[in-house]
């Protein structure tokens, strides 16, 4: 059995990161470095996730946080995960998400996992991030995950991309819009204000909890607009230290 | 003493740091030259210029530089400081840190100095010495959040929870007003002080917290997960149903929550039928989803059992999903369980679906149920608790009859293949399974393996080349190293090792070392990014993994084997020059041995020519173009790890992590031991065999080295020093009483587990240590163990390679070899060379 978790928010799945690693390398040509992937789940750690097989005898508690009490546990087989984050310089600037990589072993196909990682992220990315849209870039002789993404999730193409990979291959740009899936900021601030001047008058009076994961999700799709290659390397900004005189 | 410069020549250093900082460094050093042509002794120009050097890769001449400008000026803090930025590059951290406090006592007030010194204590975890320098930092800039979280964490991370949780809280009464609730920062920070609270107990304060701000934090799953787990762990029932279902409705597919929910709602692990309800209400919810209709086939029983394992089988099977084995092989620890499933589906290859094979072929559905079906069963009868694999192949030929070009079948058929002991068969199957989906990287991966398990190495590498960037310096072999394809260098120096060509093995395990130590270098950076970034759970999170990241499991693997290589090479240092043939390694002295040995060396050195002469050619080729010239690797074959003089020494380094993080690993204990007593540490040697001891004491390897230890203190040169004699005296006694006889105490240990060919094979090593002269039929009696105990061709093969150890003659291991072979008569791993 297939469990679908968090990468590096709550509970941490954050040892699996060479898991993940050599998934992706099993499975992709498009490859990266660990450090890489850090700077995913340190930058964006709402938006990736992980599909791992359920350890033969369970869980013996369900948070990882203090470290899990046997190894099969802590270190469970990862099949599939999705590295996603916020594009940083959105050439429209127009804040959205892009998947980096997606892949599931093919050995645990047509179970569903690569739509319901797709889906945590995509709702992680309007709720966390207020993404307007997701984008992303699949071969376009990769006819299962253009099902996936088309038929399944509702993307749309935007356009291809002439010999993004590096094999030559062109790319399909999708993207999809988020927007119905944000939460409603305006209204969450109103309330607060409301409470602080309720608070104001008198100082007790209990408070009202706020509807967390009642949302609807609904997909929707528009537009297109592409995201940056699959560039490895010194991703994350480089701080040297600087000398004053 | 401070140099001052004129104030032209001051303009030109302020330009100096400049270019430094936009990394213009050619001209850096350009106006580095221009002030050092007036003022050749100024400290800070030559320590700028040292500094510049370094950043383009000259790090000895920057070194040089840097000294020379700290003996010019040694008050500089100037020069301090890039002294111990040179450090730091070269990850000299403690000598860095050393610099950094002598620049820091010039120029207490330098925000630079002290952030870098700050970094490097993160680095090294001297949290008292962080504390220090994040204090200092916040009393310089206090109006900057990060400086307060920076606080925050050094506290949490050196175990101070509740100075942590103050340090936030103090930071928060400063706010005018609540944030946006677009400040991530602020969201982050808030959940990050809840997490804090609740690692220190105070789940009730956690909570109230949570229901005050929660709904106004962004990671909503975060809150909705911490909010769950809070209440259940507090027992509040009620409240922890309606989380976990808030979870589930997000997510159904996470074993954990379904727990969680049923803990929640109280229904005892025997009420079948409730919690078969349950999950049927989920199935409802979410029809396409698989953990509701799996999870019940793990307690329900009789007849239920069998209803519920039809219908998801069937599902499944006409679905095609490949993973279905899989996600049923758990069940077989249940025999019933195993038996039921395997009778289902039998029944549906074996009832004609459609009768009449004209109309069955019409049926293209049925036809993907059939298939998948007898692929089902091929994995049931290769599956180790349901073995028959007769059975197997017939029914994956059958399934491939139906499909032949599903990828998935003519894989499990080359596992049969695996199974049956035939590697090389097993490998070509494989291969035909690549051919099957070329453009499929993980089939090309799966075949690679296959070529390794079968110790072909070029092949293997071969295979990968189709997908890897051969231009890279190395080639194929060497992207994979920089991609830190950490399963292929495993697999390969595996191969390397099994094949005894040391220096190959050697070579990939510390290429699995180095990519570790890259590892934890990486964390580097986030020490200030993860600040400015202000998602500060998930940066603690990391550094408490950096803190274990060699108990991961790729790690274990890769040093058990370097280890075991190290030990072979000190045990057979003639294997520095490459294998030696079989039956040779005999006598030390006789001709055939040292014209073997000679051979080998030439072969050596063969080999070294043409990758010499392959390296020559890249460099020809690559003159041309790119400015960034990587570097060769100068001993791609390994030699010159494998001429190490001491090989115990290096062992030890793959070792400490492993006995530090992975104590519960018995293997390891085993090879700690044989580390340790190697190298005269009687002490540490034994505190391996109590470990193991504690986790399994009737492990077969241990048994033999309590016997060896027992016997190495008999027959000591010279006596340990008393205090260490009488400690381990004292211990060893628990485990193995001197007094003890031990032909009686071994034979004990044979008729207990006589049933078991590993204990067996034991306890005839150790038959052989108590009596040389049993060896005949010691060789007899392991031959024997193939007529009822030994069940596994891996257990077989143990066996063959413990007349090795003892150094039997070829007759021997003829006889035994050929008793094998008839028992599994498909397999080509019994070869004798």
């Amino acid at each position: 059995m297939v469990d679908i978790v968090p990468l590096s928010s709550y509970p941490s799945y954050i040892d699996l990161l060479p898991s993940i690693q050599t998934c992706n390398i099993t499975n992709l040509p498009e490859n990266y470095f660990l450090k890489y992937y850090l700077y995913h789940a340190l930058t964006w750690p709402q938006l990736s996730f992980v599909a791992v097989v359920r350890p033969k005898n369970g869980y013996s508690k369900h948070t990882a946080a203090g470290g899990a009490a046997t190894l099969s546990e802590q270190y469970p087989k990862v099949v599939g995960y999705v590295l996603a984050k916020m594009e940083e310089e959105p050439t429209d600037g127009v804040a959205h998400g892009h998947i980096t990589s997606l892949s599931v072993m093919r050995t645990h196909r047509r179970l569903g996992i690569a739509e319901r990682l797709m889906r945590m992220s995509q709702r992680a990315m309007a709720e966390s991030h207020r993404a307007h849209y997701v984008s992303l870039h699949v071969r376009v002789s990769n006819t299962a995950a253009l099902r996936l993404y088309r038929d399944t999730l509702g993307f749309k193409v935007e356009t291809v991309e002439s010999k993004y990979y590096a094999d030559g291959e062109d790319a399909y740009a999708m993207r999809m819009d988020l927007t119905d899936m944000w939460m409603d900021w305006a209204e969450i601030e109103r309330k607060d204000r409301l409470r602080a001047e309720k608070e104001g008058k008198d100082a007790d009076e209990g408070e009202e909890v706020g509807e967390l994961g009642t949302e609807k999700e609904k997909e929707k799709m528009v537009k297109v607009r592409v995201g940056r290659g699959l560039g490895v390397g010194d991703l994350v900004e480089k701080n040297e230290s600087q000398t004053q005189a | 003493m401070p140099q001052p410069l004129g104030s032209k020549d001051a303009s030109l250093f302020r330009q100096v740091v400049r270019h430094y900082e936009n990394k213009q460094h050619k001209k850096g050093i350009k106006t580095a030259d221009q002030i050092l042509r007036k003022n050749p002794k100024h400290g800070d120009t030559l320590a700028m210029k040292a500094l510049i050097i370094s950043n383009l890769g000259q790090q000895e001449e920057a070194f040089a530089m840097a000294k020379e400008a700290l003996r010019y000026d040694m008050k500089s803090h100037i020069c301090w400081h890039v002294y111990g930025l040179l450090y730091r590059a070269e990850k000299n951290y403690e000598e860095a840190i050393k610099a950094y406090r002598f620049a820091l006592r010039i120029e207490p007030e330098s925000q630079p100095i002290q952030r870098d010194l700050a970094l490097l204590q993160m680095q090294m975890r001297d949290y008292q010495g962080y504390i220090q320098s994040r204090t200092t930092m916040l009393q310089a800039r206090p109006a900057f959040r990060q400086n307060w979280t920076a606080l925050a964490i050094a506290h949490h991370l050196a175990g101070d929870l509740e100075e942590a949780e103050k340090v936030l809280t103090t930071y928060e009464e400063t706010l005018k007003s609540t944030p946006p609730v677009s400040d991530m920062e602020h969201s982050e920070a808030t959940l990050y002080k809840i997490s804090i609270m609740a690692e220190a107990g105070k789940l009730e304060k956690a909570l109230e917290q949570l229901d005050i701000v929660g709904h106004r934090i962004t990671d909503v799953l975060a809150v909705m997960e911490m909010k769950a787990d809070y209440l259940l762990r507090l027992d509040r029932k009620a409240e922890a149903e309606a989380a976990y279902t808030a979870l589930l409705d997000r997510n159904p597919e996470n074993s954990m929550y379904y727990d969680a929910l049923i803990r929640a709602k109280g229904i005892p692990d025997s009420d079948h039928k409730v919690l078969k309800a349950l999950y049927d209400s989920w199935v409802e919810k979410n029809p396409r989803g698989d953990a509701p209709r799996r999870i019940p086939l793990d307690f329900l029983e009789g007849e239920d059992f069998k209803q519920a394992a039809d219908a998801y089988l069937q599902r499944m099977l006409k679905k095609g999903v490949p993973s279905l084995f899989a996600n049923i092989k758990s069940l077989y620890t249940n025999t019933w369980k195993r038996d039921t499933v395997q009778e289902l589906v039998e029944g549906y290859v074996s009832v004609p679906q459609t009768n009449g094979s004209a109309e069955g072929e019409a049926n293209g559905d049925n036809k993907e149920f059939l298939s998948s079906s007898h692929y089902f069963l091929a994995q049931h009868y290769n599956y180790h608790l349901s073995r028959n694999l007769t059975k197997a192949m017939e029914h994956v030929d059958k399934a491939i009859e139906l499909s032949p070009k599903a990828v998935e079948y003519q894989m499990t058929k080359a596992r049969i293949w695996k199974h049956y002991g035939n590697l090389e068969k097993a490998a070509e199957e494989m291969e035909k399974a690549r051919q099957l989906d070329e453009k499929d990287r993980y089939i090309n991966s799966k075949a690679a393996k296959y070529q390794l398990r079968n110790n072909n190495n070029d092949k293997a590498l071969e295979n990968m080349s189709k997908f890897t960037r051969n231009e890279t310096v190395g080639g194929a072999m060497g992207d994979l190293h920089e991609m830190q394809c950490v399963w292929y260098l495993t697999e390969d120096g595996e191969a390397y090792l099994r094949q005894k060509k040391l220096g190959l093995a050697l070579k990939r395990f510390h290429g699995i070392y180095n990519i570790f130590d890259t590892w934890q270098e990486d964390q580097f950076d986030f020490h200030s990014f993860s600040l400015r970034k202000g998602m500060v759970r998930a940066y603690v999170d990391m550094v408490r993994w950096e803190d274990r990241l060699r108990q991961h499991p790729f790690y274990s693997r890769a040093a058990l084997s370097a280890i075991r290589a190290y030990l072979l090479l000190h045990d057979q240092p003639d294997l520095a020059h490459g294998p030696l043939p079989n039956g040779v390694d005999g006598d030390a002295d006789s001709a055939e041995r040292k014209k073997a040995l000679k051979k080998a060396k030439k072969e050596q050195e063969r080999l070294e020519k043409i990758e010499a002469d392959k390296r020559a050619a890249r460099k020809a080729a690559s003159t041309k173009g790119g400015d960034e010239v990587k570097k060769e690797d100068p001993d791609p074959f390994g030699n010159k790890l494998v001429q190490t003089q001491e090989p115990l020494n290096e062992a030890t380094k793959f070792l400490t992590p492993l006995l530090e993080l992975s104590p519960k690993s018995i293997e390891a204990q085993n090879l700690g031991f044989e580390v340790y007593l190697r190298r005269g540490k009687y002490a540490l040697a034994l505190k391996c065999l109590s470990a193991a001891h504690a986790i399994d004491a009737s492990n077969p390897t241990l048994h033999i080295q309590l016997l060896r230890f027992r016997k190495a203190l008999n027959s000591l040169s010279e006596p340990l020093p008393p205090q260490v004699a009488e400690v381990v005296n004292a211990e060893f006694e628990t485990l193995l009483p001197k007094a003890q006889n031990l032909d009686e105490w071994n034979e004990s240990f044979l008729s207990t587990h006589k049933d078991s060919a590993l204990h067996t094979q034991a306890a005839l090593t150790c038959r052989q240590l108590l009596k040389a002269d049993s060896k005949a039929q010691c060789e007899k009696d392991l031959t024997a163990t193939l007529d009822s105990q030994v069940e596994s061709i891996e257990t077989a093969l143990a066996g063959l390679q413990l007349l090795d150890e003892w150094n039997s003659d070829q007759t021997a291991k003829a006889a035994y070899a050929e008793k094998a072979k008839s028992k599994w008569p498909e397999s080509s791993v019994f070869q004798l060379n």
